[in-house]
């Protein structure tokens, strides 16, 4: 925290309720980062199932992750990376005050987003093709294990909690371009752009384990 | 400690650059096929890092407040409560409950 001081012009905050805006910025940072806790552990129950399974039946998570294939899914690694580069590079272009840059910025994120959604609609496509549905649903006999329907349920949970993050990711970044193109944001109050890189960064952060825990067993 | 640190344009870049690196590194150890356990502490190894690399200089969590980063360490150590508490119950029934 900076030092208190009456004699340092504070900047007014957007909201009423704030002794400045300082203040603002650091309160709504926190309240995403709370959000975020509970985002953890909402993912965490889905961890938590996929141990449990994974401890009981590992031959099965060896023999049906062969169905996933590595390229796409390293693919779609590169890409949210370079989608949390740019959300970083937005929100550096929003506090040296570039508002062309921020919207540039954001609309490459939304891009990198669009395209992971398409790889991903591909991958389902193509299992869904060949009859691997979560559950009951399930009629593929590629995997030759008796429980192989609780590695695609467990699959498609997984992925698909982590797809709407990045659908409700990508509305957020068009709010954000929509306000930006209004006058809304300025390095002096860009609070809303930090709270959705936070949430983005953290979406990123979830399917850097989801790579490796899906795609890459054995 | 404030929230306001502004990283170059080339720390950034560095970063993103370290994160692709250990991405490659993972799809590379998926190659080698190292004898369990060893596979999955490799690669779950070099997802804590990326991850670790994602919330400090990313998400920033290196220059802000420290409660911040409290907050992300109380939800993994929660995370690792639940967890383990769960397993300590499945790890050990003679038989899984049949359908599961």
């Amino acid at each position: 925290m900076a030092q208190p001081s009456l004699s340092v012009k504070k900047e007014k905050p957007e909201h009423h309720h704030f002794v400045d805006a300082d203040q603002q910025f650091e309160a709504s940072k926190m309240g995403v980062w709370i959000f975020l806790v509970t985002e953890i552990l909402f993912f965490g129950g889905l961890f938590a199932a996929y141990i449990v399974y994974r401890a009981w039946y590992p031959e099965l998570f060896i023999a049906a992750s062969d169905e996933l294939d590595v390229f796409w899914g390293a693919v779609n690694t590169v890409v949210l990376i370079s989608s949390s580069l740019t959300v970083a590079m937005a929100i550096r272009s929003v506090q040296l005050n570039q508002i062309k840059g921020l919207i540039i910025n954001l609309w490459i994120t939304i891009s990198l987003a669009g395209v992971f959604m398409v790889i991903k609609y591909f991958e389902y496509a193509e299992k869904i093709g060949k009859g691997v549905l979560p559950g009951a649903h399930y009629t593929y006999d590629g995997v030759d294990h008796e429980k192989a329907n609780i590695f695609f349920s467990i699959y498609y949970m997984m992925t698909g909690l982590h797809g709407i993050h990045v659908l409700v990711g990508i509305s957020l970044m068009l709010w954000l371009v929509w306000k930006a193109k209004k006058g809304h944001f300025s390095s002096k109050y860009y609070n809303p752009v930090e709270g959705t890189g936070l949430y983005w960064h953290l979406v990123d952060i979830i399917w850097i384990f989801l790579f490796p825990l899906l795609y890459l067993i054995d | 400690m404030s929230g306001h640190h502004v990283s170059t344009a080339k720390f950034l870049w560095g970063v993103a650059i370290a994160l692709l690196f250990l991405t490659f590194l993972t799809v590379a150890a998926a190659w080698m096929h190292f004898p369990e356990p060893w596979n999955v502490i490799v690669k779950l190894g070099i997802a804590v890092v990326k991850a670790f690399i994602v919330a400090a200089f990313f998400m920033n969590l290196w220059w802000d407040t420290k409660f911040n980063a409290l907050l992300l360490f109380m939800s993994i150590l929660f995370l690792f409560i639940f967890v383990g508490i769960t397993l300590l119950d499945t790890l050990y029934r003679t038989d899984p409950i049949p359908g599961f």
